[in-house]
């Protein structure tokens, strides 16, 4: 079995309604895919597939091999919905992946390697700070900064910045993308979103999952060269002709719906 | 994110932190403020208006020479008086009261976790809760005094069931009200059985914990009066008994007032200690 993640025949349904059917996807390790779809895909039921939140109906899922049957410090997550612990300042969140990917570390060692990784991703002045009294894109950053602290070689977010002002989205998937490249070896990263843009700036990949029942019905190479600069990409010619690209799959599968329908 | 949304980004890109970016709380619109002289005289003037109207009727009204509604200097004369005795007796109903309560908050707290949080302790112990706790914890003092070998002790037991149910339900439903969220980031995050029960299943719960341990407060001063009826020495409860034994009623009332106002201060404690506890609960 190769390294990374894989993915061969997955379905999932819920109460006898299928949410997802036949997902064959090969991830390489290292690599950033974007998981693509409108709402409703299944694509965040695929992610939690992969974070061993919830069983497959049918099929495999592999990492590195081995099969995924449960939750594990080899995969962290980012979520939608900011849920750093409210009971629990920034750092001390932080501290727990810390203390889990390190058990023997004290609790001072915790602490330092905590607040290292919250400098890493600009929150060195909210170490002290609450979630609720931190700002949406603060909390994010807290969480992004808890799943690097678990060190874990494969890194799933599911919709991490859907809820940010798009100033914040921009700060934080160039954020995402710094931490990504500066790190060696490179994280794996399944990043769910259904913003076409964000798909093709962030990835090397984009896997689009079409809807009811949720399937693969594309997936394209992002040939675009990395320590990628954001507005020159975002204005390139062959950015706009791979969005149009992306946008046409979704738009037929929208209508393939509706037809059936 | 559209592309025009995303070309306003790039170009609204500031060199500093933009505002959404800020902290919550600076952010947030600070409310009006209501008056704090206008909240207490609103909360005062319910105890002004029975005041009135009980000195009106005692004085003024026929029954006024009814020996059981004393006049208001009556009866505050006799608090003044009695307040070495009341002392006394406040300290005496500690001593049930505080190991009572503090062993259910304890022990309502773990079996209510543990139970919330284990389908089996859930299907094992929810029946048998069911029938248990509707009981009124006051039929077991003639019993609990009957069976055990001294006052103290059978009233301490009477506290403790009363204040146990209460901490209990409200622990074994916050462990059941426990967001997603909060279920799924433990599991990524490796937390489980003792851990997860202890640092994402307690906090979380603390809420519920806190409304159990008010109602299961209020229920074990009740307890604690009705059982120093029984057949205490000393007590708050006593006091009151023992002064309306000898149609003492000044003293009665005032020992009814000092009841009241002891469990005013302890329920005002726990809140107190709630707001303190549960600062991050908004």
């Amino acid at each position: 079995m190769g390294q990374g993640l894989s993915l061969s025949g997955v379905d999932f349904a819920y109460d006898a309604a299928p949410i997802l059917s036949g997902i064959d996807l090969e991830i390489p390790s290292g690599q950033f895919v974007s998981l693509l779809g409108a709402s409703g895909s299944g694509k965040s039921t695929l992610l939690r597939l992969i974070a061993g939140l919830q069983r497959t109906s049918r099929g495999h899922l592999l990492w590195n091999g081995e099969a995924i049957d449960g939750p594990s410090l080899e995969r962290g997550v980012v979520f939608q919905d900011y849920a750093l612990f409210p009971w629990l300042s920034v750092v001390d969140n932080v501290a727990v992946a810390v203390g889990k990917a390190r058990p023997k570390s004290g609790k001072a060692e915790r602490r330092e390697e905590a607040v290292a990784r919250l400098k890493q991703v600009g929150l060195e002045s909210a170490v002290g700070k609450y979630p609720f009294e931190l700002s949406g894109g603060m909390r994010q950053r807290g969480a992004i900064a808890r799943a690097l602290a678990l060190g874990s070689p494969l890194l799933l977010l599911d919709e991490p910045f859907g809820a940010l002002d798009p100033v914040n989205r921009a700060r934080l998937q160039d954020l995402l993308l710094a931490v990504w490249e500066s790190a060696t070896p490179k994280k794996t990263i399944v990043f769910v979103t259904h913003d076409v843009d964000e798909a093709l700036y962030l990835g090397d990949r984009v896997v689009i999952l079409g809807s009811t029942p949720g399937r693969v019905i594309a997936d394209l190479p992002v040939d675009f060269p990395r320590h990628r600069e954001r507005r020159a990409l975002l204005e390139s010619r062959p950015f706009h002709e791979l969005r149009e690209r992306v946008a046409e799959t979704l738009a037929e599968d929208t209508l393939r719906q509706l037809v059936a329908a | 994110m559209t592309p025009s949304t995303q070309a306003a980004a790039l170009r609204e890109l500031p060199a500093t932190a933009p505002p959404g970016d800020a902290p919550a709380a600076a952010n947030a619109p600070r409310a009006a403020a209501p008056s704090r002289l206008l909240r207490l005289l609103e909360g005062a003037s319910v105890f002004a208006a029975l005041l009135a109207a009980w000195f009106v009727a005692s004085v003024y009204l026929p029954l006024g020479d009814n020996p059981l509604i004393p006049a208001p200097p009556l009866v505050a004369r006799a608090l003044v008086d009695s307040l070495p005795e009341l002392w006394a007796g406040t300290l005496s109903s500690l001593t049930i009261l505080v190991p009572g309560f503090a062993l259910a908050v304890v022990a309502g707290i773990v079996a209510g976790l543990a139970v919330g949080t284990s389908r089996h302790l859930e299907n094992a112990f929810l029946p048998f809760a069911r029938v248990a706790a509707p009981v009124p914890p006051t039929v077991y003092i003639p019993y609990a005094i009957a069976i055990l070998p001294t006052f103290k002790l059978s009233a301490i037991f009477v506290v403790f069931i009363g204040a146990f149910w209460p901490v209990f339900q409200n622990a074994v439903a916050g462990a059941h009200a426990l967001e997603q969220r909060y279920r799924d980031n433990a599991a990524i995050l490796g937390l489980t059985g003792f851990e997860y029960r202890l640092r994402v299943v307690f906090p979380a719960a603390l809420p519920h914990i806190f409304s159990g341990m008010a109602v299961g407060l209020a229920f074990s001063f009740i307890l604690l009066t009705v059982a120093e009826l029984f057949g205490a020495n000393a007590g708050l409860g006593r006091f009151v008994q023992y002064y309306a034994d000898f149609a003492d009623y000044p003293r009665m009332v005032a020992g009814i007032l000092y009841t009241g106002l002891v469990t005013w201060l302890a329920m005002t404690g726990l809140d107190r200690l709630r707001r303190r506890v549960l600062f991050w609960h908004k």
